[in-house]
């Protein structure tokens, strides 16, 4: 190494020359700048997002969906087939009520058409009883 | 690695790498948002046996760097001719007097530097970003250093008092 001329700093003092020297920090828009998604809502991001296709496979896909569409409604009815399946079905139950009716007797429904409510109320009052006793 | 790891990893130190190489905040700014997005891009481009993301990220970062300043030719040259070093006798904080003396290197020269002194990558790594050879990057390192030695030297007794340059 060549000897250092008086004026000519050494390494040591060059480097604590140059750690002096402190740059900016970088300024936090930068993220929102470079990822603007991360700020959207899934939602969002859904409907703006895109997706590259070649052309040829957009080319083909848009021939099938075309022939698709043509041919749909000339379509043939589907073909009935018959098949018998055994299905099990629950059978309801039976059930008995048993209903008592009651009738009333001739004998006894005539003495109750007898109490019928006096019309007019006489009352009589017979005295003696307390004298009795 | 994804963008955004890479991102959180690298950007400050992209940015401090770029805004030391052009001394304009806003540049840095720009050009840290581009050398991302061209990640972002085209992952595929980066070879991991060719080294790692933060050299590519570098990379990417100083080609951007070197092309706007084609398009705008200055410096005016890369390698060759020698900016004026910062005058001892204005009043200058040793930072800005720090900072016009490696703004004075030749473009190459202050590139090695930065990278070498303040981002800490090794030879292998610099040549790696700068597109040549170790031996080549230690040239450039050496003759930067030297030109500071003698550029900085008024500032020696000033530099360990961490004041101001008065006239």
């Amino acid at each position: 190494m060549e000897p250092l001329e008086p004026d000519e700093l050494s390494d040591r003092e060059l480097d604590g020359l140059l750690e002096q020297w402190r740059g900016p920090e970088a300024p936090d828009r930068l993220r929102a700048a470079i990822f603007p998604k991360s700020a959207r809502s899934k939602w969002r991001s859904f409907w703006g997002t895109s997706i590259r296709i070649p052309l040829p496979v957009a080319c083909t896909i848009g021939v099938v969906l075309a022939f698709g569409a043509w041919r749909l409604p000339r379509a043939a009815p589907p073909s009935v087939v018959t098949r018998t399946v055994r299905v099990e079905v629950p059978a309801p139950r039976e059930t008995v009520v048993t209903r008592t009716v009651y009738h009333c007797q001739p004998g006894r429904a005539a003495v109750l058409q007898r109490l019928q409510p006096v019309t007019e109320l006489q009352p009589r009052i017979i005295r003696g009883a307390a004298n009795e006793e | 690695m994804t963008p955004l790891e890479a991102f959180d990893l690298y950007h400050g130190a992209v940015f401090r790498f770029v805004y030391r190489l052009t001394a304009s905040e806003d540049l840095a700014e720009d050009v840290t948002q581009d050398c991302f997005l061209a990640f972002m891009r085209v992952p595929a481009r980066f070879d991991e046996a060719r080294g790692t993301v933060k050299t590519y990220l570098f990379s990417i970062a100083r080609n951007l760097v070197f092309k706007r300043w084609r398009d705008n030719r200055e410096p005016e040259t890369l390698d060759g001719c020698e900016a004026a070093a910062p005058d001892p006798s204005a009043n200058w904080e040793i930072s800005s007097a720090v900072a016009a003396a490696v703004g004075a290197l030749p473009a190459l020269q202050q590139e090695a530097l930065i990278l070498f002194e303040y981002e800490g990558f090794t030879l292998e790594e610099i040549a790696e970003i700068a597109g040549t050879d170790a031996g080549t990057v230690k040239s450039r390192l050496y003759r930067a250093r030297t030109r500071l030695r003698r550029d900085l030297a008024p500032y020696r007794s000033i530099g360990n008092t961490n004041g101001t340059i008065g006239a």
